[in-house]
């Protein structure tokens, strides 16, 4: 595959910055997935020298920004996110479709896990399973866009 | 031959595979610890506050951006309503007016009859709110919070603690302003207090929010307290932030248990919490500083006056400090539990 550039790496954070962004509510928010992680687990399987645990750090300060909350929570989530998602980067290239769809799902609630910890420090109230519904649409939407062809690293050896 | 190769192989992109630069723990190490920081930073102290407003303005243009596809949809849905639903909602407006001017005829003479009174008591003069109408921009996307974001910021002069309401009662209070938008706390999140009186008898209490479901408690009071399924609580005004009489919430369920001393009273608000789009800003009400000569001269008959006077204005049930022993601070916070108002 051509390499990636770094441009291409900046305007997917920002479209994903704007699904972010976008007026969700009700049940749509509660099952929203986390686009800019995805974004990033997809740059960090891909192109490892473009995207890395500082990228997941300083995009995680923006979704801080967006969601209002305390400087930091989405920052760290995504940062030690990031870390199991590079150090594991070379053996996830080498994962058929599916092993490497049960991966982003762990990625995706090891995330969660750290941000609801995060949150529970800081007073929070659980609210219960459907907490982890995002990692579930989250791993639906990466299966979707493998779906149509994008090209995520991972071998259809099995399939 | 060989130092042209050199001269070659070191103009070639390098591959990826030995571009790490530093090993990915340290980077966490690094990277983690800055966040921590951020975090305490964030929550301790108030370094942050500038450095918020100033991202927060950065992200308004794609905010924008993200919010035409759902305004492009409304105004489309509004250009296609149909002659008649307008004519209908025409006519229920218009006898909405008629009852309103009737109502305000009546509020100005009360409004005047109510000055002259206070004149002839020598009290402060009531104060008069001014009010900002706004549009909801979306929904708090934390889930474990409860809170919306209204267009309306610095710009438009509005400052953290004003009170929020719709036209069915108080939705909110606003926690942060940004320059072009700000940040409104409703009052089912778990960390908003809002003071209210029962209409029926008014006895005083404070609301809290519950956080979970759409609902309020109103805890701390006894099994024996004198209140209904149905009852309508209002704002009770003591507070200096929201206006008195406004619609908070009316009583759902009371559970009495026999192992603990408080009654759980559940409180629906009567607010449209989740439903309408646009919002009014109440500014907090100034009170006029009374000069201090006359301060002095009220404590000199009775020396003890003043901390009577605490006792006396402690009238909530879970007032934490007597109001006596702060000033008035401007809040920030979204606690309303603060020294109220001396009226």
């Amino acid at each position: 595959m051509p390499p990636s550039k770094l441009k291409s790496v900046y305007f997917s954070l920002i479209v994903a910055l704007i699904f972010l962004l976008l007026p969700w509510s009700g049940v749509w928010l509660k099952i929203r997935p986390d686009f800019l992680l995805l974004v990033i687990i997809f740059w960090i399987i891909r192109a490892p020298n473009l995207c890395n645990v500082g990228t997941a750090w300083f995009v995680g300060l923006f979704v801080d920004l967006a969601t209002g909350g305390i400087f930091g929570q989405y920052a760290l989530a995504y940062t030690i996110t990031a870390f199991f998602a590079v150090t594991y980067q070379r053996r996830l290239v080498l994962f058929n479709n599916t092993q490497q769809l049960f991966y982003v799902f762990l990625l995706l609630i090891i995330s969660q896990i750290v941000l609801l910890i995060l949150k529970t420090f800081a007073g929070a109230e659980l609210i219960g399973w459907g907490y982890f519904l995002p990692s579930i649409t989250g791993i639906l939407l990466w299966k979707i866009a493998v779906f149509l062809g994008l090209n995520t690293g991972g071998r259809s050896r099995g399939a | 031959m060989s130092r042209r190769i050199n001269h070659k192989l070191e103009h070639q992109p390098v591959p990826a595979f030995f571009v790490r630069g530093p090993s990915a723990f340290a980077r966490l190490a690094f990277f983690s610890l800055l966040s921590i920081a951020l975090m305490a930073t964030d929550s301790r102290l108030h370094y942050l506050i500038s450095l918020r407003q100033s991202l927060q303005v950065l992200l308004h243009p794609l905010q924008l951006l993200a919010n035409t596809p759902s305004q492009i949809y409304r105004n489309v849905d509004e250009y296609f309503t149909t002659h008649d639903r307008l004519l209908n909602e025409n006519r229920q407006l218009r006898q909405h007016e008629l009852k309103q001017d009737i109502a305000l005829q009546k509020l100005d003479t009360l409004a005047l009859e109510n000055e002259h009174l206070r004149q002839l008591l020598q009290t402060n003069k009531s104060v008069v709110e001014s009010t900002v109408v706004g549009e909801i921009m979306h929904v708090g996307r934390d889930l474990f919070t409860k809170k919306i974001v209204v267009n309306r910021g610095e710009r438009h002069s509005i400052e953290a603690g004003e009170a929020v309401v719709d036209a069915t009662g108080v939705i909110g209070q606003v926690t942060r302003v940004y320059p072009l938008s700000s940040e409104v706390t409703l009052i089912t999140d778990k960390s908003l207090a809002i003071p209210i009186q029962v209409e029926r008898n008014g006895l005083r209490a404070i609301a809290f929010g519950h956080g979970r479901d759409n609902t309020l408690d109103l805890p701390y009071l006894p099994t024996n307290v004198d209140i209904q399924r149905g009852d309508k609580l209002v704002t009770s005004g003591i507070d200096g932030v929201y206006p008195a009489g406004l619609a908070v919430a009316t009583v759902s369920q009371i559970e009495i248990t026999p192992d603990s001393p408080f009654a759980r009273i559940i409180c629906v608000p009567t607010g449209g919490v989740e439903n309408h789009r646009q919002v009014l800003l109440v500014s907090i009400p100034r009170v006029e500083v009374l000069p201090s000569n006359e301060i002095n001269a009220a404590a000199k008959p009775d020396a003890q006056a003043k901390p009577k006077d605490g006792k006396q204005s402690a009238a909530k049930p879970v007032n934490m400090k007597p109001a006596n022993t702060k000033p008035p601070a401007k809040p920030q916070s979204n606690n309303t539990s603060k020294p109220h108002a001396a009226e």
